[in-house]
């Protein structure tokens, strides 16, 4: 056990030393693995945000019933046992004018407007959830809906709600692969730096090779080195966003001025920082593992 | 402890370096290898070390057939074995006392055991006064001096060298062979490869003659 945490120690102080004796090189190396990964991480950030601002936003299927602007509460009543007569809803729910108005200028931020009204222009409104989803229903269900007296209005949310879920599905798609592809730059760009390290170092491996190391003793090293080069990579791509979500900042806060909105970014939390850290260090580790057994088979054979 | 039985090792290409070579060496033996260059000496080291694998024929070192050895015991087969070159290779990265103490890191003696090891290591070969200094900087002899303690540092029961005074000046090289008579009264088995007779000590060391591959008799 003591000899285990020992050489392990070992490695991860050769691994650093390493790096420190040619600092410049091994800046641009965590540059580069910073950059690729900074790329799916910003746009995994920006989508995050995307979903949460579309997140305050209506549910997807359901609809909402505008009532006549002349509705009076009798007609509210009957509507109330018409709309809880058809069988297709899954729930209604009753938003009274008033609270509408209420809704409205505390979600955009227009209570001012709100305050200036000589008369609240909103109607009565129903907000309904239908019980299946499908197109052919939910059509069904407009029309139904319509025929009933007192009812002004039907809107469907579910088109544009279901349109920018397809959109944020897309995005998400591209980042996934745009994370596949990266992935495979950094296993090959810590391949290629193992590489070069495998052959600077190639007279202490034959060495050590012949006074009695294990490949594993000679593997450690590489694999330590492959792995923190990712994990440093893995900072400077969170550095790199932050910065980014920094600089972004006082733009979206210029903009929620302009548009009276609340709208605010936030930075990679810490479960997705986790991960990033621990994915870069894994690709670094397995693009070090690779270059690793192939380099030294090929110098084993060639001495 | 060293038992070679009808041992042929033919390199790619067809170069035949030993052929149907018996030998046996005890524990506790000095013996010296000569023969021209190219006779088979640094062959026969390496089959002992595992370097190399016979082509026919068994090598057995304390019982253990090596020519046979699967690629993950080789390692700790090697670290009872002190191997020294006639290039040294010594790391020009590191210290002498960061050589010394390659073989205890591999090992995995803990820091403090090591440190006291090298340096009883480098005080038996005479070098303890440079173990800051950069092998480059040493002289030849002190260069396979530190190479020495290198190979004993870990203790090993069985020392090969493979012409360890071939580019030393007679004096050194004296001092050299001194030194391994040293190791052997202690109880380690030496086997020394030399092209070179004068460097044969005087004394009723065992010599083997290699002569195109095969022994002298």
């Amino acid at each position: 056990m003591m000899t285990w945490l020992m050489h392990h120690r070992r490695a991860i102080l050769t691994t650093l030393a390493q790096m420190a004796l040619s600092p410049v090189a091994s800046l641009f190396t965590l540059f580069a693995i910073g950059v690729a990964l900074s790329l799916p991480a910003g746009m995994y950030v920006l989508l995050d945000n995307a979903t949460q601002i579309a997140g305050t936003l209506p549910a997807q299927n359901e609809m909402t019933v505008f009532m006549r602007d002349d509705a009076s509460p009798d007609d509210v009543t009957k509507l109330k046992q018409q709309i809880k007569a058809m069988p297709d809803l899954a729930d209604s729910r009753f938003v009274p004018r008033q609270t509408a108005l209420q809704q409205l200028s505390a979600q955009m931020g227009m209570s001012e407007l709100a305050a200036e009204l000589p008369k609240n222009p909103l109607p009565d409104a129903w907000i309904v959830t239908p019980a299946a989803t499908d197109a052919n229903t939910v059509a069904r269900l407009i029309k139904q809906l319509e025929q009933l007296p007192a009812v002004a209005l039907v809107q469907a949310d579910h088109k544009w709600a279901q349109r920018l879920d397809a959109l944020l599905a897309l995005g998400r798609e591209l980042i996934n692969i745009l994370a596949i592809i990266l992935g495979i730059a950094l296993i090959a760009i810590t391949g290629n730096t193992i590489r070069l390290q495998i052959i600077t170092r190639h007279a202490e491996i034959e060495v050590s090779r012949l006074i009695g190391a294990t490949d594993r003793f000679i593997r450690r090293p590489f694999l330590y080195f492959g792995a923190i080069q990712g994990l440093v990579g893995g900072a400077i791509a969170w550095g790199i966003v932050t910065l980014g979500i920094v600089l972004l900042s006082p733009q979206i806060d210029t903009l929620n001025k302009l548009y009276a909105t609340q709208i605010q970014l936030h930075a990679l939390g810490l479960t997705d920082s986790l991960i990033l850290f621990a994915f870069a260090s894994l690709l670094g580790w397995l693009g070090a593992y690779i270059s690793v057994g192939r380099t030294l088979s090929r110098i084993e054979n060639t001495h | 402890m060293i038992r070679f039985d009808r041992v042929t090792k033919r390199y790619p290409g067809g170069h035949e370096a030993l052929k149907e070579v018996s030998l046996e060496i005890a524990a506790g033996e000095m013996v010296f290898l000569t023969g021209h260059s190219g006779a088979g000496k640094s062959t026969l080291l390496k089959l002992i070390a595992a370097i190399e694998r016979p082509t026919s024929g068994s090598v057995l070192v304390n019982q253990q057939n090596v020519g046979r050895m699967r690629r993950a015991a080789v390692p700790y087969l090697r670290r009872n074995i002190g191997l020294i070159f006639q290039d040294h290779k010594l790391l020009f990265d590191r210290n002498v006392m960061q050589n010394v103490l390659l073989p205890l890191q591999i090992a995995g003696f803990s820091r403090h055991d090591a440190a006291a090891r090298a340096r009883a290591a480098l005080d038996k070969v005479g070098l303890l006064d440079r173990e800051k200094t950069n092998p480059i900087a040493l002289s030849g002899g002190e260069q396979q001096r530190v190479c020495i303690a290198r190979a004993v540092v870990s203790r090993p029961a069985l020392l090969l060298a493979d012409e360890p005074t071939g580019n030393l000046d007679s004096e050194y090289a004296s001092d050299i062979m001194i030194m391994f008579q040293a190791f052997n009264q202690a109880g380690t088995t030496v086997v020394i490869s030399t092209h070179d007779h004068a460097a044969v000590l005087s004394g009723n060391c065992r010599i083997i003659r290699l002569d195109h591959g095969s022994i002298q008799s």
